[in-house]
């Protein structure tokens, strides 16, 4: 297992030089990061002021034209809790299929994944009328003696989202905690202060490790079915409508496909600058990047064959309403989002099956991005493009967003890589304890030398 | 509560929350009402409870009798009056839309005088009357001319009897819709001066040239009636309805055939078709048609269609349908009305003669009142205005200057201008003084509308603004000057109709005590007898009738300005009801179009949306905002154009910067003494400007899907009805599946009764929707607004869909394709109510949820807004609050004050971000089984009437209890003709529609 982390400079990896590594990723950022931080509240502040304009006025300056109900806000809702199941899937799954190359890349997917569902999280309530009311969601004892209906998906999709959200992170934060112990005895000044505090007392002694190893093993446990299941629970809230195009069997299968599809891409697209700017390319490797791909490889290969497999359901199940509405996705006013998914999910992924463009990383960083558009799109010609064409062709509408949703759309963006630059220069985006499980064992010779 | 807290310490602290609650409240967003209890209550006025006045609609000039609902001393929704002869409670869209005019926010809130910086100041009453004194004085005799509407009864008395006190008989009326070329054919062939009225209800076989007879002809609502009686599927027969028309129009929906002749020739179909008869003999031809044989028989079948291009056999065909069947022909329609619209009328009525509909379907009133005013009075006045022989000039009820822009122009030379508008409208502009008068239904007035019958019309409510009643003014006037003798002696205008009531008292022969008289009137909204009608005969004149076509001038496309369904001749434009109501054939609100045919529109190279450049011999529209929209029911190189939009003043709604049709009209009056509505016209393209549509349809075809489904009269004869209803049906549901969903249904029940809230057997509140009745008239749409407190959204939130129309009328274009005929489906949507609804198991706070009589309720305040319901209904009939629409200052707002005086009480004013649909009327079933409990007796079929059904002037609606076996609801649901529609979906909707029925032509 060790052979897979290779090096790619003369010194080879040694418990000092990764502690030392990925402690020089934290410190005094320089300007470029400030630059990064001063773009992203920009986008933050563009979206709170959109959403702000938006929760005075009404829905109405958003673009929904009826029958499309839904549109960009759900749309970014899906794109974003999909993009937090990869990290789940990189450190729970694997974690348990004890697959070793996991070791250099988890944490920034696990970081990716709380801080996507922490975005993803807000777009339900930016969406719904009355924003000052979603807590009637809420299944609480009032006197008023209102009940939610169980029977509606969306109250199962919050019980999904707020579950994934809190697994995840208690996922993400003992997993830090022997990191940050390390970068505890390392640093000075209010650093120190907020690593002791938050390492917990980490010690790193036998008992120590022997219970921590046990609750991470225990919280991935737990944490594995949540892969399967939120996204399940997400394509509910379209498979349990009778939308023609929404309502199918396959859609749980389906979104999970697409959500590792599209997770995978964006731990990808973090990765590839990541690497560069923290100087870490010999911990983070054109291997993990293969194996990587391997799964957007895989992954994808299961989304085009969902996408064959609907349309030719809609086909087959000779219903005229489900027929109507493929044909109308490939066809009608919406083709070039319809296209553009299949041509971003579809097709390019089968340029992974050469070699040579695994391991080409900037290859995989535009391979990646258009991923991300590509499911981005996904999710638009699923919900959107759905909902323009059902069963009254009276009521059949053209929906085309306005800046207020695009503008709370960059907000979320936005919003998730706040979370994401500051915890990199905080905290390390690189296990350096489990990645030091897989390094060789320190030899006494090497010591002396 | 032993220790530490006694009762006494419990009060005291309840008493300071309670306190600090109420401190708090008042920082709440909305502000606390008042509520101020009467001192001393007014008679028969309980708070809550609905006061009902009978009056006259005075939006057009059919006279239909109303129903005013005023709660609180506030008019709040018009209904028909049962009673009259003429709309037997039922009423239009334009007559629903009436309110709008009570509570226009634009309208003119006290009298008016023009500054010398040409801007309108405010003055008072005494010193508006003092400068027509002033000026009146100066003037006297034939200089003094009074313009108005059509106002038949006492107002017109009156205006004739001050106009003679000052030595003047200038009293010109006009009316946009003046049917002119009608009443020139009557004039020549019979010598009378008036306008028919047809009984539909005995014919079996109707053919109208032109004369849009269920939108705005004569009298629509009347019409609608008698045609729904006539048309409609009923025990295995109906009758058969052909249009003869260049456009096909909202009544030529209803046509088992529509023919397309040469623009101009309906005229010469008509006589071909008289020919046929007169040659065979087959019609019950009075004697004296010698005197027209040579005219009829000049015109044969071949002639025709040479003229027409309408083939001689189908000709031959229509005529011998036309015997065979107790029949009625219409001609006369202002949209048809061209420069021979006189020979078409001619020929019409010489068709109806030689079959001998006279009469019998074809009737003159006797006590019908003489038509006065045409299009080529006003320009006669015009041209004496422009000749400074008008020193005075009253407009009252007319509008001309919106139509004719070169009276305007005219009015310059007039010396005192006064209008009496309630607007500032184009016409009202160019006078000096404006002083409103009262809106109908504050006046105390009557009309004669040409069915006969004197109708009374009674304030329902004080003036909503500092307005005074026109009548009053004159007497003030005439007293002022010194004029009053005879019946301006009258204390006021009250007393002047009293005064004249006795005389129509006398006329009717009524030997009861003026005051039983009076007031069995009032309650009844005037006197109706049936006077009998006058026994037409040909007159010498007729001999010397001449038939021509409309042949048109120079090259370019054929222009016709029709009457809008919805606009009338333009008043209704300032109403944003009548704005956002979807044209019955484009769908299109807020705004004009130009209807292309699809071989035109190739032609042109222009598709739906794409703006052009229309201009005719005298005019150019240089605006930018006229979109085309094609439309496979208009001749090819012919485009139409609806009238009453376009205004330049009016209001805030009226002048929205469209074109006006009538612009683009020739100006001068035809030999018959109207205005030709058709002109010759050339459409530029430019390429590239666009724009989407205010139209409130998706699709403009049904794609297959069996929506608004149809069958042909021969098929249901022969007992297979379902063979012809172009749709795919979907598959049907596996009996072991319904039984599931039934127990599943009925375990839903259990649940209910199991909670002890509504134990016992309830109804099942269902509809039914005869399609074979439904003209697409959107009478049910403006009540629906007006009943449950609907807001408006204007032309650029249509344009994203979000129209809040509860109930709408689907429009399906059918055929019109590969030489099939084009044809039109329409199908009301609302609520369909269903069983198994979508909309409430995906709302995760039981907002959409089911009431044990079979309701989808909708619980505004529980709403969330994730609009998952929305998504859910296959129907598309739920309806989101995008805005505060009900709210000043808000984006949308769509009630200014006193449009909002309007509003129903009984009805929640929704906010935004919920989610809102047709509730059945729910406030209406609850009222009357509040009415039937108090009354301790069972509700009976019939009882609950929702506002839709209520007003439908073809009675396609009914409404009530499906679990009654007796119901008329539940009968016709089982209707050999009955359908759910998207029934493969399971939904088991509360709404059953039967199917339309096409009575085809016998091969």
């Amino acid at each position: 297992m060790a052979t897979s982390v290779q090096t790619e400079r003369t010194e080879p990896n040694t418990y000092a030089t990764i502690t030392r590594d990925v402690f020089n990723t934290i410190g005094n950022p320089g300007r470029g990061y400030y630059v990064l931080l001063g773009i992203v509240l920009c986008g933050l502040a563009i979206g709170g002021f959109s959403l702000l304009w938006q929760i005075r006025w009404g829905l109405g300056v958003a673009g929904y034209t009826p029958p499309v109900f839904w549109g960009v806000y759900i749309t970014t809702f899906v794109f974003w809790v999909g993009i937090a199941h990869s990290g789940t899937l990189i450190s729970a799954i694997l974690f348990l299929f004890r697959s070793a190359w996991r070791t250099a890349v988890y944490r920034t997917a696990e970081a990716m994944t709380v801080f996507a569902v922490m975005t993803a999280g807000l777009f339900p309530l930016i969406h719904v009328g009355r924003l000052w009311y979603a807590y009637w969601l809420i299944p609480y004892p009032n006197q008023r003696q209102l009940w939610v209906n169980f029977k509606s998906p969306l109250v199962w999709d919050l019980f999904a989202i707020s579950t994934y959200l809190t697994v995840s992170t208690t996922f993400l934060i003992v997993g830090l905690i022997p990191d940050i112990a390390s970068f505890r005895d390392k640093a000075t000044g209010w650093r120190k202060k907020l690593y002791s505090i938050t390492s917990l007392g980490w010690r790193g002694t036998d008992q120590q490790w022997r219970h921590y190893t046990r609750a991470y093993l225990y919280l991935a446990a737990l944490a594995t079915p949540l892969v399967l299941s939120v996204h399940s629970v997400v394509s509910w809230d379209f498979a349990m409508s009778i939308v023609p195009g929404w309502h199918a069997t396959i859609f749980a299968p389906y979104f999970v496909a697409g959500a590792i599809y599209s997770g995978v891409a964006m731990v990808i697209t973090l990765l590839v600058p990541m690497r560069k700017i923290f100087k870490i390319e010999h911990i983070i490797t054109v291997d993990h990047f293969e194996n990587l791909s391997k799964l957007l490889l895989l992954t994808g290969m299961i989304v085009g064959y969902a996408y064959f497999v609907e349309y030719f359901i809609a086909w087959y199940s000779g219903n005229p309403f489900e027929r109507a509405s493929f044909w109308n996705r490939a066809f009608g006013e919406y083709w070039w989002a319809t296209w553009t998914m299949i041509l971003c999910n579809g097709a390019l992924p089968w340029l992974l099956w050469y070699k040579k463009l695994r391991r080409s990383i900037p290859m995989l960083f535009v391979l990646s991005l258009f991923v991300n558009l590509g499911m981005w799109f996904e999710r638009f010609v699923i919900i959107v493009v759905s909902l323009s064409f059902e069963y009254s062709p009276a009521a059949m509408g053209h929906y085309t967003p306005t800046w207020v949703e695009w503008g709370i759309m960059l907000g979320s963006f936005a919003w998730f890589f706040m979370w994401l630059l500051l915890f990199a220069k905080n905290f390390p985006m690189v296990s350096i304890a489990e990645v030091k499980e897989i390094i060789p064992l320190p030899r006494k010779k090497e010591v002396h030398q | 509560m032993t220790d530490g807290m006694n009762r006494r310490g419990f009060l005291k602290v309840l008493g300071a929350t309670g306190g600090g609650a109420v401190a708090l409240s008042g920082c709440s967003s909305e502000n606390a009402e008042r509520l101020i209890p009467y001192l001393v209550p007014p008679e028969n006025q309980i708070p809550g409870t609905a006061t009902y006045y009978a009056t006259t609609c005075r939006e057009c000039s059919a006279g239909c009798g109303l129903h005013v609902k005023v709660r609180e001393g506030r008019a709040i929704k018009l209904e028909g009056n049962p009673g009259s002869a003429v709309n037997a409670g039922k009423l239009c869209a334009i007559g629903q839309a009436g309110l709008q005019g009570l509570y226009n926010p634009d309208r003119v809130t006290a009298p008016m005088k023009k500054g010398a910086d040409g801007q309108f100041a405010e003055i008072s009453w005494e010193d508006a009357v003092g400068e027509i004194v002033g000026r009146l004085g100066a003037e006297a005799g034939e200089r003094i001319a009074f313009l108005s509407g059509n106002e038949a009864g006492t107002f017109d008395a009156l205006v004739k009897e001050w106009l003679a006190a000052h030595g003047s008989s200038r009293h010109v009326v006009y009316e946009t819709m003046g049917y002119e070329a009608l009443r020139a054919a009557n004039q020549q062939l019979f010598g009378i001066d008036s306008l028919p009225t047809y009984d539909f209800s005995e014919a079996r076989f109707v053919i109208s040239f032109g004369a849009d007879f269920l939108e705005t002809y004569l009298s629509p609502v009347q019409n609608t009636r008698g045609f729904s009686e006539a048309h409609s599927f009923n025990h295995g027969e109906m009758g058969r309805y052909v249009h003869v028309d260049p456009r096909m129009g909202q009544s030529a929906i209803q046509a088992d055939e529509w023919i397309a002749p040469n623009p101009g020739s309906e005229g010469a179909v008509a006589l071909a078709m008289a020919h046929v008869i007169l040659r065979d003999g087959t019609g019950n031809t009075p004697r004296d048609v010698n005197r027209v044989r040579p005219l009829i028989e000049g015109m044969t079948p071949e002639a025709a269609e040479q003229a027409s291009g309408v083939s001689a056999e189908v000709i031959e065909r229509l005529a011998r349908e036309f015997t065979a069947h107790r029949s009625v022909a219409l001609g006369g329609g202002m949209g048809a009305q061209h420069d021979a619209a006189d020979s078409t009328a001619i020929a019409v009525m010489l068709l109806n003669y030689v079959a001998g509909n006279l009469g019998e379907t074809v009737k003159f009133k006797l006590d019908a009142p003489a038509a006065a005013g045409s299009y080529a009075d006003l320009m006669a006045l015009a041209g004496s205005m422009n000749d400074g022989n008008v020193g005075v000039l009253f407009v009252h009820g007319t509008n001309p200057v919106y139509n004719q822009s070169g009276f305007g122009s005219a009015m310059a030379n007039a010396g005192l201008k006064v209008s009496f508008s309630s607007y500032m409208d184009e016409t009202a502009n160019e006078c000096d003084l404006v002083l409103p008068d009262n809106h109908p239904l504050e006046q105390w007035n009557d009309f004669r509308p040409a069915s006969g019958g004197y109708l009374l019309q009674q304030p329902v409510m004080q003036t909503v603004f500092d307005t005074r009643q026109t009548g009053d003014v004159l007497l003030t006037l005439a007293t002022a000057t010194g004029n009053n003798g005879g019946g301006l002696a009258a204390a006021n205008y009250k007393e002047y109709l009293r005064a004249e009531w006795r005389n129509i008292q006398r006329t009717v022969r009524d030997r009861q005590g003026f005051e039983v008289f009076w007031n069995s009137s009032l309650q009844h909204g005037g006197v109706v007898q049936d006077a009998g009608d006058t026994q037409v005969r040909l007159a010498n004149s007729a001999a010397q009738a001449q038939i021509s076509t409309w042949v048109p001038s120079g090259d370019g496309l054929t222009f016709i300005a029709y009457p809008s369904p919805t606009m009338g001749d333009g008043r209704g434009a300032n109403k944003p009801w009548l704005q956002e109501l979807p044209d019955p054939i484009s769908k299109i609100t807020w705004g004009s179009w130009l209807e292309v045919s699809p071989a035109t529109a190739e032609e042109l190279g222009v598709v739906s949306g794409d703006l052009v450049y229309v201009s005719s011999s005298t005019y150019r529209w240089e605006g930018d905002k006229l979109p085309v929209f094609v439309y496979p029911g208009i001749r090819d190189g012919v485009v139409a154009m609806p009238m009453g939009q376009g205004h330049e003043a009016y209001g805030r709604y009226a002048a929205n910067g469209t074109a006006n049709a009538t612009n683009f009209l020739a100006d001068g009056p035809t030999g018959f003494g109207g205005r030709s509505h058709y002109n010759t016209v050339t459409v530029e393209f430019s390429g590239g400007e666009h724009e989407t549509l205010a139209q409130t349809m998706g699709r403009n075809r049904q794609m297959g899907r069996g929506i608004a489904q149809f069958t042909t009269l021969a098929a249901l004869i022969d007992g297979h009805g379902e063979e012809e209803h172009g749709a795919e049906h979907a598959a049907p549901v596996p009996e072991h599946i319904e039984e599931i969903i039934d127990e599943w249904q009925e375990a839903q029940w259990d649940d209910f009764r199991d909670k002890g809230n509504y134990a016992g057997e309830h109804p099942r509140w269902a509809m039914s929707v005869d399609l074979a009745k439904c003209t697409g008239c959107n009478a049910c749409v403006t009540a629906c607004y007006a009943e449950n407190n609907l807001p408006t959204v204007g032309k650029e939130q249509v344009q994203r869909g979000r129209e809040m129309s509860w109930i709408r009328i689907e429009r399906y274009f059918e055929g019109g394709e590969h030489g099939e005929p084009h044809e039109i489906s329409l199908l009301p949507m609302m609520c369909q109510q269903c069983t198994n609804a979508p909309c409430e198991p995906v709302c995760p706070v039981f907002a959409a949820y089911h009431t044990p009589d079979g309701l989808n309720g909708q619980i505004y305040n529980r709403c969330v807004g994730t609009r998952y319901c929305a998504n859910n209904c296959p129907y598309k009939v739920r309806y989101f609050n995008y805005f505060d629409h009900q709210k000043q200052g808000d984006p949308v707002f769509s009630f200014p004050e006193p449009l909002n005086w309007q509003l129903n009480p009984d009805v929640t004013v929704r906010s935004k971000g919920v989610m809102e649909k047709c509730t059945f009327c729910v406030q209406r079933i609850r009222g009357a089984q509040h009415d039937a409990s108090t009354d301790g007796r069972d509700l009976i079929d019939g009882d609950i009437q929702t506002a839709c059904q209520q007003t439908c002037p073809a009675d396609a609606i009914v409404f009530g209890d499906l679990n009654d076996p007796n119901s008329r609801v539940s009968q016709l649901s089982n209707d050999e003709r009955a359908y759910h529609v998207l029934g493969g979906l399971n939904t088991k909707p509360g709404v059953t529609y039967l199917k339309q029925v096409r009575n085809r032509a016998e091969a």
